[in-house]
């Protein structure tokens, strides 16, 4: 029973945490490329050439391998786990 | 106001160092006297300083605990300064389960076999580290529980928690983290919406005036007659 209810709770927890660092990492590579352009296109606020170098890179992000880093998230705490696990119990 | 801010967050620090000194392991360079087993009538106030059944067994209002008697050394300073005083220590040796607090402890039946493979006697003095969490308590009957028993050549030892130092820099990184995250979300979510609601505010703030300036006009030609 306890161990279902770790393993839910536990979910629910990995689940938020997940979510947030996705958006996160999104919204720094967003930014990086916004600033990119307006680096190399000063004054170029808003066009559709601006858009559509966002848009490129943010699909180049999304197809990348960081995204499914921050899938960690959910293995690193269970590999904690099995660890702390293992520590206590074997003698 | 900014007092009673400070002492608002005083009690938060404090709970949260207490959960910490409560719930982190810490290490008791000990001997081992003897061990014990007796029932346990839990009462409302020690019932949540004590874990739960084996984890096999099924949870009743009482139960059998198992101790473990101890002499061991004084310290100062949460464990990090030895003295060379000692005094008794009575350890409890519980599962912890799958639940709170997560050393996932099923093994207590073979730490009890531990610590009476490492019995001391007066003449053949036996040191163990003792790693535990917890506090003892004679007025509510609460003991720390012992989590894992490593003999040791002599009572000169010097224990490293490394479990703790990891566990501190983690949080540490983990709080900043969080930060930026939040100052992030804020950059990029919070400020421009706001500027949009500010906006939406004004506009709404002009209409209202220029109603409101109709409203009373209207309210004038009830006044003043």
């Amino acid at each position: 029973m306890g161990f279902i209810r770790l393993i839910i709770f536990g979910f629910l927890l990995l689940s938020v945490i997940y979510v947030a660092i996705s958006i996160y990492s999104r919204s720094i590579r967003r930014e990086k490329l916004e600033d990119r352009w307006a680096e190399e296109h000063p004054g170029d606020m808003e066009s559709p050439e601006r858009d559509a170098y966002i848009e490129t890179g943010m699909t180049e992000y999304q197809n990348s391998i960081r995204p499914k880093l921050v899938l960690l998230v959910y293995i690193i705490p269970t590999i904690a786990v099995g660890l702390i696990l293992y520590l206590t119990n074997a003698n | 106001m900014r007092t009673a801010k400070n002492v608002i967050l005083g009690l938060v620090a404090f709970v949260i160092l207490a959960l910490f000194h409560y719930v982190l392991p810490q290490h008791d360079v000990a001997r081992i006297t003897g061990t014990e087993i007796i029932r346990m009538d839990f009462s409302r106030v020690n019932r949540l300083f004590f874990a739960q059944k084996d984890s096999g067994n099924v949870e009743l209002t009482t139960r059998d605990v198992r101790l473990i008697n101890t002499v061991r050394k004084k310290t100062f300073l949460l464990g990090f300064i030895q003295r060379k005083k000692e005094g008794v220590m009575v350890y409890r040796n519980e599962d912890t389960g799958w639940i709170w607090p997560p050393y996932f402890k099923f093994d207590s039946a073979d730490l009890q076999a531990e610590a009476l493979a490492n019995l001391s006697s007066p003449d053949n003095e036996q040191w163990v580290v003792i790693t535990h969490y917890g506090w003892r308590n004679r007025f509510f009957t609460i003991y720390p529980n012992a989590v894992a028993i490593r003999p040791v050549a002599g009572p000169d030892v010097t224990v490293i928690p490394w479990f703790n130092i990891f566990f501190f820099v983690f949080l540490g990184v983990a709080v900043l983290f969080v930060r930026a995250m939040w100052l992030q979300f804020r950059e990029r979510t919070v400020d421009p919406a706001l500027e949009d609601t500010r906006d939406a505010w004004e506009k709404v703030d002009a209409y209202a005036d220029e109603k409101r300036g109709r409203l009373s006009r209207w309210f004038g030609t009830w006044r003043g007659k």
